[in-house]
């Protein structure tokens, strides 16, 4: 497996959004370039030093934190709406969990305070009464696997006309609690409410983001050779049968 | 017609915890619960049995050894106690006690009650019983599912201290979250003041200052959010530590000094240092003197599961349970202490009571047992993929993946190479394992004569 092929991936503010194990993510999107022979470069951006230049970026990953650190975090990305907002219209792969998912929207409104977005994403989020807590099993046309998670938030997100969802809900609650649909697909943008430890559960939405961000930088690129995903499988599985075992359309 | 009540829902919960041992159901709050409904006031009539006082533990780790330790601790030095022993902390867990304590007329005599409390039904319990004073161990990111977030749960604990007018606090000072319910109140503070465990990367919850949102920096850090923290932007920092340790060393047994006395003792696991401070502190805030303090500690006995050996023909195999990144984290840093060749097993369940959500198992250190001297890595329990997967991305080669606790303990057994085998697990995996490892056990003591030389040389007993 020779290639000359590297991916620099930035992490957002894992010191303040860490809430569930987000480092799960960016380990499976290492491990698995690497395993191909293709080198990864993570780096951070902290509040201790964001001096960190996004315009190297391939992927940028930002996760999910508790209302109190969201907010730092906000006005932390505000600073860097231009620079991303370049990265995601030049097609760079953005992937946010939770709570980053709701910064990229318009804006979230909490009980008593409104939280500006950034405005990258035509959705924005309302605080509900109750959180939305649930395994979470969803079928996105782009896999076969169906993607299997957890959320745990009180947000509720509105999606603008015309924004695709990630996946359509087979169990748990997505965006709204009624709306049927999970997260965003926009250009480049994977959004999501399933927390922490998504991709090592979903080997092909980890690979999706990979060549999404192989693509873009190499017109060589001709695509990922498979791996051997028995595990990640087998996890899958567990949690898809559990919780959706009659409701998938989708299966292989 | 009241005392009728109380004494048929006494009745009613005794006959339901024997019915229960019978049919070997383990659960302690449901006989409680069942009292509860025939009499609604059943603790807050029967805690006038009480003569001294009432003693309340939360905090996410270490709870229950704090408050059985506090518990024979007081029985020893000569005090009649209630105590809800087995862990169950809720109002129905209480109720089994305390109408387990009672003869047939509904009545006992005690100092103390010695209660734990689960942290989100503290303020549940307190409506039917008030503490004169409440332990609080730590807080941790424990069952996010269940609780939302760690700052819902020092809500709830608010509440609950307002609800217990006059109450004292005793408070681990070491910890940001846990010291701030003694601002503007009765409490007094222990902690570790010094340096001891070699710095590690993992996870620091909570250390963002809680009252500027500033990063917070240490003198000294231990692990999770805990150490000599302090906030450089405005000011907040570790309180005064009015029952500190010092002088600890853990390279044989565990040894530290306090209140002028050293404490030396066969616990493992550092963060068993803390469980002994609250107890010590505890006491002296009672105002119980503790003089043969060490000796008290070492008849202790540590409930099952925590670091309990089990030697099986001959071959010392250490059973841990943990909840939570915390007390994995800790258990990680005991299991690397230990250099013997080793086997680990981890099992993890996710049911309701482990909390749905696994996410947590990214938040543990488990790429450190990297360096433990591995021989075998077998992962079990109802979400042994999930734990598999955890591993396969630090890198690790996991040896098998399956549900039958026996046979992975088989393996760990036939391994020569191994001298060791620890099994880390969480809440409900616990008791399954623990059964398997018992009844296997059997079959390997049968089978082997045991060397003598072989042996849990780091035993807690």
């Amino acid at each position: 497996m020779q290639n000359n092929y590297e991916i620099n991936i930035i992490h957002l503010y894992p010191d303040l959004l860490n809430l569930y194990g987000d480092r799960g993510n960016i380990a499976c999107m290492e491990k698995r370039l690497e395993w191909r022979g293709i080198k990864a470069n993570v780096r951070t951006c902290t509040n201790k030093d964001h001096s960190i230049d996004l315009s190297g970026a391939d992927i940028i990953f930002v996760g999910g934190g508790s209302d109190r650190e969201q907010e730092i975090v906000c006005n932390l990305l505000l600073k860097k709406k231009d620079e991303l907002i370049k990265h995601v219209e030049s097609d760079g792969v953005l992937v946010a969990v939770c709570g980053g998912y709701q910064l990229l929207g318009k804006y979230y409104k909490t009980a008593n305070t409104k939280i500006e977005g950034l405005g990258i994403l035509d959705i924005y989020t309302d605080s509900g009464d109750t959180r939305l807590i649930s395994n979470v099993v969803l079928e996105c046309d782009k896999f076969k696997m169906p993607i299997v998670g957890f959320e745990n938030h009180a947000g509720r997100t509105y999606l603008g006309e015309g924004v695709t969802p990630l996946g359509k809900v087979l169990f748990g609650n997505g965006n709204t609690g009624d709306s049927g649909y999970e997260g965003v697909l926009y250009k480049n943008v994977i959004a999501t409410y399933l927390h922490g430890p998504l991709l090592p559960k979903n080997p092909q939405l980890c690979d999706y983001i990979l060549e999404r961000a192989l693509k873009r930088k190499y017109s060589d690129f001709e695509g990922l050779e498979p791996l051997d995903d028995g595990i990640e499988t087998l996890a899958n599985d567990y949690i898809a049968n559990k919780y959706a075992g009659g409701k998938r359309t989708l299966n292989p | 017609m009241n005392i009728i009540r109380l004494i048929l829902a006494v009745w009613a919960a005794k006959l339901a915890s024997v019915a229960g041992r019978i049919i070997g159901k383990k659960s302690s709050s449901s006989p409680g619960v069942l009292a509860l409904k025939i009499c609604p006031s059943l603790i807050s009539t029967l805690k006038k049995n009480v003569k001294k006082g009432v003693i309340v533990t939360c905090g996410t780790n270490g709870k229950t050894t704090t408050n059985n330790l506090l518990n024979s601790s007081l029985k020893k030095y000569g005090y009649a106690t209630v105590c809800n022993t087995l862990g169950a902390n809720m109002v129905g867990g209480i109720a089994t006690a305390f109408a387990q304590a009672c003869n047939i007329f509904g009545r006992f005599k005690a100092d103390y009650a010695v209660l734990e409390v689960d942290e989100a039904s503290a303020r549940r319990v307190f409506k039917h019983i008030k503490p004169d004073y409440m332990l609080i161990t730590n807080l941790f990111r424990d069952q996010l599912d269940r609780y939302g977030e760690i700052d819902i749960t020092v809500d709830l604990l608010n509440e609950a201290i307002d609800m217990a007018d006059g109450v004292k606090l005793i408070l681990n000072g070491d910890d940001p979250l846990t010291a701030q319910f003694g601002e503007g109140r009765d409490a007094v503070y222990f902690g570790i003041s010094e340096q001891v465990l070699p710095e590690t990367n993992e996870t620091k919850e909570g250390r963002f200052c809680l009252k500027c949102g500033a990063e917070q920096e240490y003198n000294y850090f231990h692990y999770s959010q805990l150490g000599d923290y302090y906030c450089p932007n405005c000011g907040n920092k570790r309180p005064d530590i009015d029952y500190a340790a010092t002088d600890v060393d853990l390279s044989e047994s565990m040894k530290f000094t306090v209140g002028g006395k050293r404490i030396d003792v066969n616990y493992r696991g550092f963060y068993n240092i803390y469980n002994i401070l609250a107890v010590y502190a505890a006491l002296n805030t009672i105002g119980i003197k503790t003089d043969n303090f060490n000796e008290i500690l070492s008849d202790y006995k540590p409930q099952i599961g925590r670091m309990e050996l089990i030697p099986m023909g001959g071959k010392p195999f250490i059973l841990n349970l943990a909840k939570n990144p915390a007390g994995f984290n800790q258990a990680i840093q005991t299991v690397l202490l230990d250099k013997r060749p080793k086997d680990v097993i981890v099992a993890i369940n996710d049911l309701a009571n482990d909390g749905r959500d696994v996410s947590w198992l990214w938040d543990v250190d488990f790429d450190k047992l990297e360096g433990a001297n591995l021989r075998q890595l077998i992962t079990s329990g109802i979400r042994r993929y999930d734990m598999w997967l955890r591993f396969r991305y630090a890198d690790m080669k996991v040896d098998l993946a399956t549900e039958d606790m026996k046979f992975a303990l088989s393996r760990c057994f036939s391994d020569k190479d191994a001298e060791v085998c620890y099994v880390l697990v969480n809440y409900t995996a616990l008791y399954p394992t623990q059964t398997a490892m018992l009844e296997y056990k059997k079959e390997a003591d049968a089978a082997l004569p045991v060397p003598a030389d072989k042996g849990g040389a780091l035993s807690a007993e």
